[in-house]
């Protein structure tokens, strides 16, 4: 039998060395750009390097230090599971879950809700929307540390929030000395911080509605809300699901703003499960644990966004 | 011709694989620990990790090598770091890094949960023929760890109270005495707190409790670590507390990042007459609010008879330095007399050598500062550095803020904070 490279098959086939294949057949087994494997290898293999290096390894690292004592200058000795039973029984961690478990019931609504708000505003035609959404990314692409680092002194309980309430006669809020009013701002903050980069997404996702599909619906008699909840909330599913997914996984990942804002105070109202991890490790020198505690967060990730990928099925619609 | 195709592909995936192990084994290289004659170095110039907050600290590092070079004209540091907030906490990984420097600074004796990675001096001090007599011994104590030596100091950073002499005439308050009480302290805050200007500025964590119980001769920690059940430190506390909620001379803590000093910004601004800092913070003061315009008091006491909380910051060597009898001949050149004298004549920071103390006296303190260096100095209360004091500032700052919002009592902060550490 005569043998012939599978790349080269098509020229084989027009010059009658071979019967031609069925072209269906042939396209499942031909790679796009031809030419021999190493080639596919060579274009795949900067970001394989990339990928092992920035995220396989220290995961993998990570995972294992999970299983030790290890300390940043000391020495690692394997524990086994110590560090995870431990983490079942502290306070501190247990606190730290709850508190990002709140903040992600509540960042990931209002952010969605309000991205959402601010794109449908600029799909109506007002002046200088273009301008608007710049103006209103600016917040996503300027530095989160500098950001917190000034609503810290704008939120003092002598700073400029506080005088518009004493304008009207009203006593300070104590931002900064209360917990449920530091969470606050730290989730306000949050938003503030993240909803431009989620607008401009769901913005994309709205623009590429057909107009025809509106016209259609106008005709058929759907009012304003009708028409968003059946066709705008439907067609836009597949950006609303991109962007859930992100935020769900930022949200639990939330560290720069309490970290710069309130440092995780007052008591533990603002520790978030980051800013424990970062504490347990750099400040306490619990390397060991401190990895356990981000193998933890990596599976409370990983379940919600499965969840979120399972459930997709039910709402997001791609055609 | 399956054969063929096999070899094809296998020859590929060798291929791959080496090009992938090639790479991977170069960053692994690149990752990995330096060691050899050359780790912490730069050709011939050794390499120094310590704070950097800004162009006062860059003076200062530059002052101290100039200083070392006038006393050893062949010694070459570089320096490097981030701000004195996130030194501590960025430092062990510096110290694992394959880029470690041969040096290090650490403020305020906390040198205890680094020695896993420092050299001990006391043979190179030997070796040398350095004279540590010449030292204060209350800081070679604090940078000391189970008796052995890991840090020369080079300033003394007693804390002391600095005041805003202009506020103070305005008030017709008088300067502070030498043996000042408690009570004359909250009576200067109470006049100086007027126009939405406190008296006095608190600091958060740890500090301000230490150095209160130090002036009354009570020492803040022990081998085991912070004393927290020792009812002074609660009083020290409480103190803090009642500054800010019984008599109104002060702004009440509220949440802020660990390694911020909003009592520094208060009082460099304006909005606070007084302070409790080391004395690393006068130049700057003075620069802020004029140099004739800052007074430096001792800590107020109960009974009048102030004890100094002595802070010493000093140089130390890491294990993995190339060339540690290099490192060790720099440090003895910045921290000599000569060189010490000569950053007095432009840094404000108090030489830890005794015999350097009469340049600083005349090149930068006044009879009435010196003074005051001196009582805080020479009747110092020693106390140990505990290796968790970073752990428990942590705390101490997110847990004291309930104590000032009146959420907790200051029994209940100290419980809160006591079983963090125990974590």
């Amino acid at each position: 039998m005569k043998s012939v490279r599978l790349d080269r098959a098509e020229e084989a086939s027009s010059n009658g060395a071979v019967p031609p294949v069925d072209p269906s057949k042939g396209r499942a087994r031909r790679r796009p750009l031809g030419g021999p494997r190493w080639v596919g290898w060579t274009f795949v293999l900067p970001g394989l390097i990339g990928l092992a290096v920035f995220i396989v390894i220290p995961q993998v690292a990570s995972l294992i230090l999970g299983f030790s004592n290890s300390t940043l200058l000391g020495g690692t000795q394997f524990t086994g599971t110590e560090n995870f039973i431990r983490l079942l029984r502290d306070p501190q961690f247990l606190n730290s879950v709850l508190v990002t478990a709140i903040f992600v019931l509540v960042y990931v609504p209002a952010n969605i809700a309000i991205s959402m708000a601010m794109a449908l505003w600029l799909k109506t035609r007002i002046a200088g929307r273009n301008w608007l959404r710049v103006i209103f990314l600016i917040p996503a692409l300027s530095p989160m540390v500098a950001n917190a680092a000034v609503f810290r002194l704008l939120f003092q309980k002598d700073g400029v929030v506080n005088q518009m309430p004493a304008g009207v006669g009203l006593g300070p809020i104590p931002w900064l000395s209360d917990g449920n009013w530091a969470l606050a701002v730290v989730i306000g903050v949050s938003i503030w911080q993240s909803f431009g980069y989620n607008m401009i997404v769901l913005g994309a996702g709205i623009d590429s509605i057909s107009p025809e599909v509106i016209a259609a619906s106008r005709i058929d008699g759907a009012g304003r809300f009708r028409r968003f909840f059946s066709i705008t909330l439907p067609l836009v599913s597949p950006a609303l699901f991109f962007t859930t997914v992100l935020t769900v996984i930022g949200a639990w990942q939330t560290f720069a703003q309490a970290y710069v804002i309130t440092g995780g105070g007052p008591g533990n109202s603002t520790m978030t499960i980051m800013l424990y991890l970062y504490q347990t490790a750099f400040t306490n020198d619990q390397l060991g644990y401190a990895s356990a505690i981000a193998t933890v967060l990596f599976v409370i990730i990983a379940i919600f966004t499965m969840f979120q990928l399972w459930g997709q099925r039910k709402w997001v619609h791609y055609d | 011709m399956k054969s063929r195709l096999k070899n094809t592909r296998r020859r590929g995936r060798v291929v791959v694989s080496v090009v992938v192990a090639g790479v991977l084994s170069l960053g692994l290289a690149a990752c990995s620990g330096g060691g050899g004659g050359t780790s912490g170095l730069d050709g011939n110039t050794l390499k120094m990790y310590t704070w950097i907050g800004g162009k006062a600290d860059t003076q200062q590092w530059n002052d101290y090598i100039a200083g070392g070079k006038h006393a050893d004209p062949k010694m070459s540091v570089s320096f490097s770091g981030p701000p004195i907030g996130d030194y501590y906490t960025k430092l062990p990984t510096v110290m694992k890094s394959s880029s470690a420097p041969c040096l290090l600074t650490f403020q305020n004796g906390r040198v205890s949960q680094y020695v896993q990675g420092l050299e001990p001096l006391a043979d190179l001090a030997k070796e040398n023929k350095l004279d540590l007599s010449a030292y204060s011994s209350a800081m070679l104590e604090q940078l000391s760890v189970d008796g052995k030596l890991y840090s020369i100091p080079f300033n003394a950073g007693p804390t002391v109270i600095l005041y805003n002499k202009k506020m103070f005439k305005d008030a017709g308050v008088a300067d502070p005495t030498l043996n000042w009480t408690t009570a004359d302290f909250i009576a200067a805050a109470k006049a100086t707190t007027k126009n939405g200007v406190y008296g006095f500025a608190i600091p958060q964590a740890s500090n301000p409790i230490s150095t209160l119980m130090a002036a009354d001769g009570h020492p803040w920690a022990d081998k085991n670590g912070p004393k927290l059940d020792d009812p002074n430190f609660r009083d020290a506390l409480q103190l803090l507390v009642n500054l800010s909620n019984k008599y109104k001379v002060a702004k009440p803590l509220e949440a802020a990042a660990g390694g911020t000093f909003p009592d520094i910004d208060a009082f460099s601004t304006g909005q606070a007459a007084m302070e409790m800092e080391g004395l690393w913070d006068l130049q700057h003061e003075q620069q802020a609010l004029g140099k004739d315009n800052v007074g430096i008091a001792v800590i107020p006491s109960k009974s009048g008879v102030s004890k100094g909380f002595i802070g010493g910051s000093g140089f130390a060597i890491t294990k993995t330095c190339g060339d540690k009898e290099k490192a060790f001949k720099a440090i003895e050149a910045m921290t000599s007399k000569s060189a010490l004298e000569f950053v007095t004549k432009s840094q404000a920071s108090v030489p830890a050598r005794l015999d350097a103390l009469n340049a600083w006296s005349t090149n930068v303190g006044s009879p009435q500062s010196a003074a005051v260096i001196k009582q805080m100095i020479g009747d110092a209360t020693p106390s140990p550095v505990p290796s968790n004091q970073a752990q428990l500032d942590t705390l101490l700052t997110q847990y004291e803020v309930n104590a000032f919002s009146g959420k907790s009592t200051v029994a209940e902060v100290l419980q809160k904070v006591k079983a963090g550490l125990a974590q």
